[in-house]
């Protein structure tokens, strides 16, 4: 196994943090946009581009409710992109492993 | 300006992203977001712990030469409400905070706070309508006041978290519960330092096993 097996789309620091993030909740749960934002420590235009990139592979879903006149965007990991986390360590595990 | 460099490509020097920071980078990242997403905070179970170890001691310290039992003296009285309400803004506090832009199973619905609110009144409630019945003080001051709200509210807090398959908060309140059922067997007098001890050892355990967890390597064996 090579680094070149390990999912691209997880294997980027800020991907892989707000990956790991979400993946920190228990499932189902969701982490609003603001909360993430900070954990994260990006500007929200870096964000949601990496959102996006993680949402079109369906890794996670977002999700915006309207509470008056705020909306609130919550974003969550998917089974899918929980199993995917769960390749990708497995992944890591295996290759550090055979360093 | 933009503080943070491009991160939509594998970085790192020379462009790569090496599997050892790939990995030091997930465990620290998962390590902290359990951290900061606990709602129940390890350092404020300790102090609890300890704290309620020492208040309900007080109070068996306080009853332990008393023949017949009668109850615990206004001395002690104080310290305990004065416990149960700051141990009810604290944890309240430390809870909103945690789970403060996270929506799901983590949170609490009204109704369940209603339930585990209405709990406690009935437990209450019942010492009450006991006491105005004439029940025996070592039942109404003694026995019951540790024991019935702490097995109402741990089997109600037991209960709604299995619903949700959080079982570590589903065995903490059947902790709660079996201390309580602990304390209602052991008489007037022991009873206040057996909810003590079973209180202190529970909140101590669960501490234990929250920093086991957010210690736990997700890469390592």
């Amino acid at each position: 196994m090579t680094t070149d097996d390990l999912d691209p789309l997880i294997h980027v620091p800020t991907r892989l943090k707000i990956v790991a993030t979400l993946a920190a909740l228990p499932e189902g749960d969701a982490l609003s946009f603001t909360r993430l934002q900070d954990m994260i420590g990006l500007t929200p235009g870096n964000l949601i581009i990496h959102l996006r990139k993680l949402e079109d592979a369906d890794y996670i879903g977002s999700k915006k409710t309207s509470n008056g006149s705020v909306t609130i965007t919550t974003v969550a990991l998917t089974s899918h992109g929980r199993r995917a986390l769960d390749a990708y360590t497995q992944s890591l595990r295996d290759l550090l492993g055979g360093l | 300006m933009n503080p943070t460099p491009d991160t939509t490509a594998p970085a790192g020097n020379g462009g790569t992203f090496d599997p050892r920071q790939a990995a030091a980078l997930l465990d620290h990242t998962t390590q902290q977001a359990r951290r900061q997403f606990a709602p129940a905070q390890p350092w404020l179970l300790t102090i609890r712990g300890v704290v309620v170890l020492a208040v309900l001691g007080a109070v068996w310290l306080n009853v332990r030469g008393q023949h017949p039992y009668q109850h615990p003296t206004g001395a002690v009285v104080p310290f305990v409400v004065a416990f149960g309400v700051l141990n009810l803004i604290a944890t309240v506090s430390v809870r909103r905070h945690a789970t403060a832009g996270i929506s799901g199973r983590t949170r609490l619905h009204p109704a369940e706070i209603a339930i585990l609110a209405l709990t406690w009144i009935a437990a209450f409630a019942a010492l009450a309508a006991m006491a105005s019945a004439g029940v025996s003080d070592a039942f109404v001051f003694g026995r019951f006041p540790v024991s019935l709200p702490l097995i109402a509210a741990g089997l109600a807090w037991a209960a709604i978290w299995a619903t949700r398959s959080d079982w570590q908060s589903c065995c903490t309140g059947l902790a709660v519960a079996i201390t309580g059922a602990v304390a209602l067997s052991v008489g007037p007098v022991g009873a206040w330092l057996a909810a003590g001890i079973g209180l202190c050892v529970t909140l101590l355990g669960t501490a234990a096993y929250i920093v086991w967890r957010q210690h736990r390597s997700m890469v390592a064996p």
